[in-house]
């Protein structure tokens, strides 16, 4: 059975007058992977800022219209953006693991949430490393800093410390563009693992990548949201003539 | 010197694929045409012609076969360009195994060319021309991106099965009248009915142009005059 997690209904982003996303809406499914395209510029990662209020940090941005998650307007007065935020993980292009030890990364979030009991914390590291899939290669090396791992490993460790907070919804902002092949290889290998967990939101430049890791993929193209469908039918047979000019390189 | 981007490389290995489906096209609209024309005019020699340049059709279906999954290794095709590359691997099966037919039908006319003919082929060569409008057609429309003109082929396939019951009927008359035609009259009978499988065959090309172009899965069936339940008793004498 599908079910709707996350509900856009008419969404516009302003950054000062600049309107930056058109009218957006659609829905994500629960525990699915949806990925999100377009060519730079086109309001993609915009959109994705908007379901945990990223947005929020810049200054002139202004969103109009209401995004739901489980049914709750997160833009609606009163919204407690911390829990939104535990709620709603992020995981960025470059890995960008904090400047301490890769037990305290995947614990700070546990931590700024009030979870102070030592083998209550050690159970959220190990099992948010194991769900990120890299438990096997730190065990041995927890009190070592974050940033003595590879690329891709540095990656996973960010993943843990998203799921650390034990989030609903994961967003991944071009998680691999920064990777190796073999790296990204293991990436998009625990997307398809998380989705039994998670429901996952990726911004994606690499349309074999969408193709190969989403149930359903979002085409954005100038703040337009042009068509979302089901994954095979998009990298198939899209509606739309713009969708089919991007997937097949004519643009973008 | 302009660098050569990769829709412009991608373009141009999909026009070199189009161009083999094409030559491929043509080298099985001849086989099937010259068998036919040696078993009207009692041809042996054009008859192993036809045989011996069954080789070339297939190789080039594999050459082409091998260049599609070549394409697809590198560009990971998306889109329209995914679906003319697997629409061609699949358009490849059917010309080849029209190229095949028109080795079949020369088998018979080079057995028969010493033969006295039952009767003057007259249908069988019709039925030729219609199967050759048809492949002229379905590969123009190919060459020419123009989805309407591949849904013209569909109703012709009505002409080819008309054709096919018109010859059955009359090679029975005959069979009846004297036993000793039974022979001729089943090979015969295999011609046409063979004729009537490449129409088929050249229907599926027209389903994957328009396949292409719009994204759509069409029935060749939606554009045909409909059929009787009387006359789907074809269909399970193909199955016996």
């Amino acid at each position: 059975m599908e079910k709707i997690l996350v509900s856009s209904r008419g969404v516009n982003l302003y950054y000062d007058s600049a309107r930056v996303l058109k009218d957006i809406t659609f829905d994500v499914m629960e525990k699915q992977v949806t990925a999100l395209i377009g060519p730079s510029g086109c309001g993609k990662s915009s959109f994705l800022r908007c379901i945990n209020r990223m947005n929020d940090f810049i200054p002139s941005a202004r969103v109009e219209g209401e995004i739901l998650v489980g049914g709750s307007n997160i833009y609606a007065g009163g919204v407690d953006v911390i829990a939104l935020r535990r709620n709603v993980g992020m995981v960025f292009q470059k890995p960008n693991p904090f400047p301490m030890s890769i037990y305290d990364n995947v614990a700070y979030g546990p931590r700024l949430h009030g979870v102070k009991q030592k083998d209550r914390l050690d159970e959220t590291v190990k099992q948010s490393l194991v769900g990120a899939a890299l438990w096997d290669e730190v065990k041995d090396k927890l009190k070592t800093p974050g940033t003595g791992l590879s690329g891709g490993q540095q990656q996973r460790l960010c993943i843990a410390r998203a799921i650390a907070t034990e989030p609903e919804i994961l967003l991944m902002d071009e998680p691999t563009s920064a990777l190796d092949p073999m790296a990204t290889a293991r990436i998009e290998e625990l997307v398809r693992e998380l989705k039994k967990r998670y429901t996952v939101v990726i911004v994606t430049h690499n349309m074999q990548q969408a193709a190969r890791i989403s149930d359903r993929t979002a085409f954005f193209l100038m703040g337009d949201l042009v068509e979302y469908d089901a994954t095979p039918k998009m990298f198939t047979s899209p509606e739309d003539k713009r969708t089919e000019d991007y997937i097949t390189g004519r643009f973008g | 010197m302009e660098p050569v981007s990769t829709r412009k490389q991608l373009e141009a290995d999909l026009t070199e694929l189009k161009r083999m489906v094409l030559r491929l096209g043509k080298m099985a609209e001849e086989s099937i045409s010259k068998a036919i024309w040696a078993l009207k005019n009692q041809d042996a020699e054009l008859a192993r012609m036809v045989l011996a340049k069954d080789d070339d059709i297939d190789d080039l279906a594999e050459a082409l076969d091998n260049a599609c999954m070549h394409f697809a290794a590198r560009f990971q095709p998306l889109g329209e360009d995914l679906r003319a590359v697997t629409s061609i691997m699949h358009m490849a099966v059917d010309l080849e195994r029209i190229g095949d037919y028109g080795g079949n039908i020369a088998k018979v006319a080079a057995e028969l060319a010493d033969k006295e003919l039952i009767k003057p082929l007259i249908d069988i060569p019709r039925m030729l021309d219609v199967l050759s409008a048809m492949m002229s057609k379905a590969l123009a429309a190919f060459d020419t991106n123009n989805a309407e003109m591949a849904k013209e082929v569909f109703a012709m396939d009505d002409m080819m099965d008309d054709l096919e019951k018109q010859i059955m009927r009359e090679l029975l008359l005959l069979m009846m009248e004297r036993p000793q035609r039974i022979e001729q009259a089943t090979q015969l009978l295999n011609v046409a009915r063979t004729l009537e499988r490449g129409g088929d065959h050249v229907t599926n090309v027209a389903e994957r142009v328009i396949y292409i172009l719009t994204g759509k899965t069409v029935k060749a069936s939606a554009f045909r005059r409909p059929r009787p339940a009387a006359l789907n008793g074809r269909k399970e004498h193909e199955e016996r």
